[in-house]
């Protein structure tokens, strides 16, 4: 048996104090400290989670084919992962480096069992249950990291339960976002960073998962500096220089690894007859902006009132809680332990801002555990206030004036129990009308019944080439119909000059185009997209209005 | 296909190897209790225990005097201290015999009789002479500090350990690019890597600061007069027979020592070091290691240096083959795994020498961050050159004897050479 000698009860004061009065320090010096929160041994704590977590799927779950509509991103992303899967490479088309492609190589892990038993479910409506585990591993690392920030047991339960319950987060995380997935892997480079522990390693590790967000969604690259706050405030004097340059370290590394694939790929610079890396990411930057998101009628204020439309709860009062915390991070102990994700609800608020930016429906997404967060925490900053702060003065009264002391406290509890039922009267009504929306309504019968008729209808799938947006890709795949060259994403026809090439004659070349609201908006700028869609007549239709499907038979083609 | 394969396999044993290395050498920053379990409690109370301090001494009479003096400002009441010189070497036993008439109870003097002569024999010598409780070693040419021995008491007493092993730590990092890593490594060796050995129950001693209950060491046959690497065997020993090591970091507490004068003779101490690892490792002591993970631990340390050579010759191979040999991109994305680890243990060994800067008070500039940066290579190639040169030392001469005289007649070189017979 050896070991090394047993820990010296925080030998960080100075050692030239001598012995005894060094002892005195040590136990005097820090006013309070905190517990340490073990969760896994923890029964409330594991229990409160869990029936949060039930609660939290089922809102999720339910109808989550139905509502939202599927869109053309989401079937995309599920078209890559289903290439990944089919080992064609990480993309149905070329990859052209638009995103990293770690997030649908994720998404192909997540669908890879399903797919195998039932090749037919991997197609977006079915396989947004495997975005549910993604929810899922969120939420509890929602509540952990809440919990590791020092937050009290009921305000981590609110944090969660405001991100997993917010008409907003029911539908964005329904859809097989990139954004989610990124979401998970930071919220648990948080969750390591204010590890409490202070392990290097565990650091070290927060700095992988960072990456690794990084890599999932590129737009987590401004979340870093927030991360790096938290890593900084929950690290150890003395270990600190090891642990956070470590965790640098791993996070530059691993997303390094991303031009080193492309350079393996002799794909890193912008050349001739081949996409690139740098190609790619000019694209990103250069995307036309979306405007002022205050400015009504820009794109960005259309984004921003679509947010709003679903919550106005978490996004403003989230914002409001990370201005509060951030305001009162010189007196507020919460405040400073919660410095890192208030940080970031401030940076993607102020990226939000940028006239020139293109913000993405999308965008809210990284933000939506931040804001639930910073909104728990700032309630639970109020209600000590409401409850405790000055309590002292007054628990030290004299004793004849007992009376006083009790009127008090009684005073606050008013307070506090009049301000709780006014937030629960003013959020429940509303939270409940949009997620009754998202638990009942059918968004997406045209799209089905387009897919049924497609597979129902056309005769010889394997020589018909269709024209169609990616939600509904691979469903014509799995009809029968040629992936890539007989089912063709719309954008392909006219972006991608591999497919270009196979239809020399231009929409003649095409039998039948399955216009989407996506497909019509886009089809301005895509000429062959276009014409495909004037030489066309539709013979069948699928729903009204603005959000129809028509199913359109190219006249003239080689039928 | 199948270079492919090769390539992947030795990448992936080559980032486990690098990455356990990283891991360990990074014990003692793991979590800021594990740091501040490295450190030496404060001696509490009264002193419990007397030493005999051993320090052998050849050919070295313009240290050895202030070495004793130093030790007897010890703030500790009751040790003594036993200079072991050769009856070839009058001038170190002058200086000794002066020191010993200047304070003959606590200041003896032992004469080394072997006709070759090396450190372990010298030792041994002294063994049973020993009069005190715990039995310590020094060398010659130590800065001891003088808190040392009332720390190491209260270590013994309060945690009932049968050894106790002390900071060493080279000083002179500015001295050249070479001393620059060579304390670097000290500083992860003992700042770090050997608590975790501690805690492991496997552990190679180091050759000075090293602190033995006397009739332990006695027990145990006092040390292997024919291993080059007499210390770390006789840690190696004491482990597999179960004996309890304590092992404490103090940065104003360390003995501190220099870095070998020359390029050659730092050359020469790491073969030697290199010779006496394979040595440990060939008597097979560390075979009766009861745990498994132990057994690994104790094969894998004592193959550091072999592992160390072969992966500094490989990793650019390997990432040349990445680059311009026609691989499959995955597989070439696996060659870079070492690559990674190197890069880490680089950044670590930045923060290191910052930290180590901090804790002697000694200024770091940007010049030595580069030397580091790109002395590593070269060092690697050093140490590397140390491990070939110790395989082909010990293949060819088998006869342990041999080996051990010419290491005596190295002895015999004064101060340019003196360093290699030490650690």
């Amino acid at each position: 048996m050896t070991t090394t000698l047993p820990p010296a009860p925080e030998a960080t004061e100075p050692v030239s104090a001598a012995p005894a009065k060094a002892t005195a320090t040590t136990t005097a010096a820090p006013a309070y400290v905190r517990p340490v929160v073990r969760f896994r041994s923890s029964r409330p704590d594991l229990l409160l989670c869990g029936v949060l977590l039930c609660v939290i799927l089922l809102v999720q779950g339910w109808n989550i084919t139905q509502f939202p509509t599927l869109s053309d991103d989401e079937g995309t992303y599920l078209a890559q992962a289903w290439a990944v899967q089919q080992g064609e490479g990480l993309a149905h088309y070329t990859y052209w480096y638009d995103h990293p492609p770690l997030g649908w190589i994720q998404i192909a892990f997540l669908t890879w069992i399903p797919s195998l038993i039932a090749p037919e479910t991997m197609s977006v409506a079915s396989m947004r249950f495997a975005m549910l585990a993604v929810s899922a591993a969120c939420a509890v690392l929602l509540y952990v990291l809440a919990r590791r920030l020092f937050l009290p047991r009921w305000a981590a339960g609110l944090a969660m339960a405001l991100f997993g319950l917010s008409p907003l987060s029911v539908v964005l995380q329904r859809e097989i976002f990139l954004d989610n997935i990124a979401v998970m892997w930071m919220l648990l480079a948080f969750c390591l960073a204010a590890s409490p522990s202070r392990h290097l390693w565990h650091h070290f590790a927060a700095g992988l998962t960072a990456a690794v967000s990084v890599l999932t969604k590129e737009t987590m690259l401004v979340v870093l500096p927030a991360l790096l706050v938290t890593m900084w405030r929950h690290s150890h004097r003395d270990t600190r220089k090891f642990a956070v340059t470590g965790a640098i370290t791993a996070c530059a590394l691993i997303g390094l690894s991303y031009p080193l694939y492309a350079l393996l790929n002799s794909e890193l610079f912008p050349g001739a007859g081949h996409v690139s890396l740098i190609d790619g990411i000019t694209y990103q930057m250069s995307r036309p902006g979306s405007g002022f998101i205050l400015d009504e009628g820009t794109g960005s204020h259309g984004v921003l009132t679509s947010w709003l439309y679903y919550d106005t709860v978490l996004p403003v009062g989230g914002l409001a809680g990370a201005a509060l915390l951030l305001v009162t991070v010189r007196w507020s102990v919460t405040a400073r332990a919660l410095a890192g994700p208030a940080l970031v609800v401030a940076i993607l608020a102020v990226v939000a801002m940028r006239p020139s930016g293109y913000l993405p429906a999308m965008y809210v997404i990284q933000a939506l555990p931040f804001l639930a967060l910073v909104l728990a925490a700032a309630v639970a900053s109020v209600a000590h206030a409401v409850l405790r702060r000055g309590n002292w003065g007054a628990g030290q009264a004299r004793p004849g004036l007992s009376t006083a002391p009790a009127r008090a406290r009684a005073a606050r509890l008013t307070a506090a129990a009049l301000l709780a039922v006014a937030a629960v009267g003013y959020v429940v009504p509303r939270w409940y009308d949009g997620n009754r929306a998202a638990l009942t309504v059918d968004a997406n019968a045209p799209y089905r019944a387009a897919a049924a008729w497609m597979q129902n209808e056309v005769d010889d799938p394997a020589n018909t080439r269709v024209l169609v947006d990616d939600a509904l890709w691979l469903d014509l795949v799995h009809d029968g119909f040629e992936p890539g060259t007989g089912a063709i994403w719309f954008y392909k026809a006219d972006l991608d000059p591999a497919v270009a090439k196979t239809m020399p004659r231009g929409w003649r070349d095409l039998d039948y185009v399955v216009s989407s609201p996506t497909v019509r908006r886009d089809a301005v700028d895509l000429p062959n997209v276009k014409s495909a869609l004037e030489h066309s007549t539709p013979v069948a239709v699928f729903g009204t209005g603005e959000d129809r499907i028509e199913i359109r038979r190219i006249a003239g083609g080689e039928l | 296909m199948l270079i492919s394969l090769f390539v992947a396999a030795i990448s992936v044993a080559l980032f486990w190897m690098a990455a356990f290395t990283l891991w360990w050498q990074m014990h003692a920053w793991r979590t800021p209790e594990t740091l501040a379990a490295t450190r030496f409690d404060r001696p509490e109370g009264g002193v419990g225990l007397s030493f005999s301090l051993l320090l052998p001494a050849r050919h070295e009479q313009a240290v050895l005097e202030h070495t004793v003096e130093r030790l007897l400002e010890s703030s500790h009441s009751n040790f003594e201290i036993i200079v072991i010189v050769g009856h070839d070497d009058p001038e170190t036993a002058a200086v000794a015999e002066r020191a010993a008439a200047r304070d003959p109870v606590r200041v003896r003097v032992i004469t080394d009789t072997h006709e070759t002569k090396n450190k372990p024999k010298a030792l041994n010598t002294a063994l049973p002479h020993c009069r005190g409780d715990i039995v310590g070693v020094f060398d010659a040419e130590d800065q001891v500090h003088p808190e040392l021995l009332a720390h190491v008491d209260h270590a013994f007493t309060s945690t009932g350990a049968d050894v106790v092993q002390g900071g060493v730590q080279l000083i002179n990092f500015h001295s050249s690019w070479y001393s620059l890593r060579n304390c670097l490594e000290y500083f992860f060796w003992f700042r770090s890597r050997l608590h975790l050995h501690a805690q492991k129950g496997f552990i190679p001693l180091g050759g000075n600061t090293v602190f033995v209950r006397t009739p332990v060491l006695r027990e145990a046959g006092g040390w292997d007069p024919n291993c080059l690497a007499e210390d770390c065997d006789l840690g190696v020993r004491l482990s597999s027979a179960g004996k309890k090591v304590v092992v404490a970091y103090d940065s104003d507490m360390v003995t501190r020592e220099e870095t070998p004068g020359t390029l050659m003779s730092l050359l020469k101490q790491r073969t030697r070091w290199n010779q006496g690892f394979l040595q440990v490792y060939r008597k097979k002591d560390w075979k009766q290691l009861p745990g498994r993970g132990q057994r690994m631990l104790a094969r894998y340390t004592l193959m550091t240096p072999f592992l160390q050579a072969y992966s500094g010759v490989v990793i650019p191979v390997n990432v040349a083959i990445a680059l311009f040999l026609d691989v499959p991109v995955g597989v070439a994305i696996v060659t870079f795994l070492p690559l990674i680890t190197a890069m880490v243990t680089f950044v670590f060994e930045i923060v290191g020498l910052h930290d180590f800067g901090k804790q002697y008070g000694l200024r770091v500039r940007a010049i030595h961050y580069v030397k580091l940066v790109v002395g590593g290579p070269f060092y690697q190639v050093l140490l590397a050159g140390a491990a070939v040169r110790a395989v082909w030392r010990e293949q060819r001469g088998r006869n342990e004897w041999e080996l051990t005289s010419h290491v005596g007649a190295h002895l015999t070189e004064v101060s340019g050479t003196r360093e290699d017979a030490r650690r």
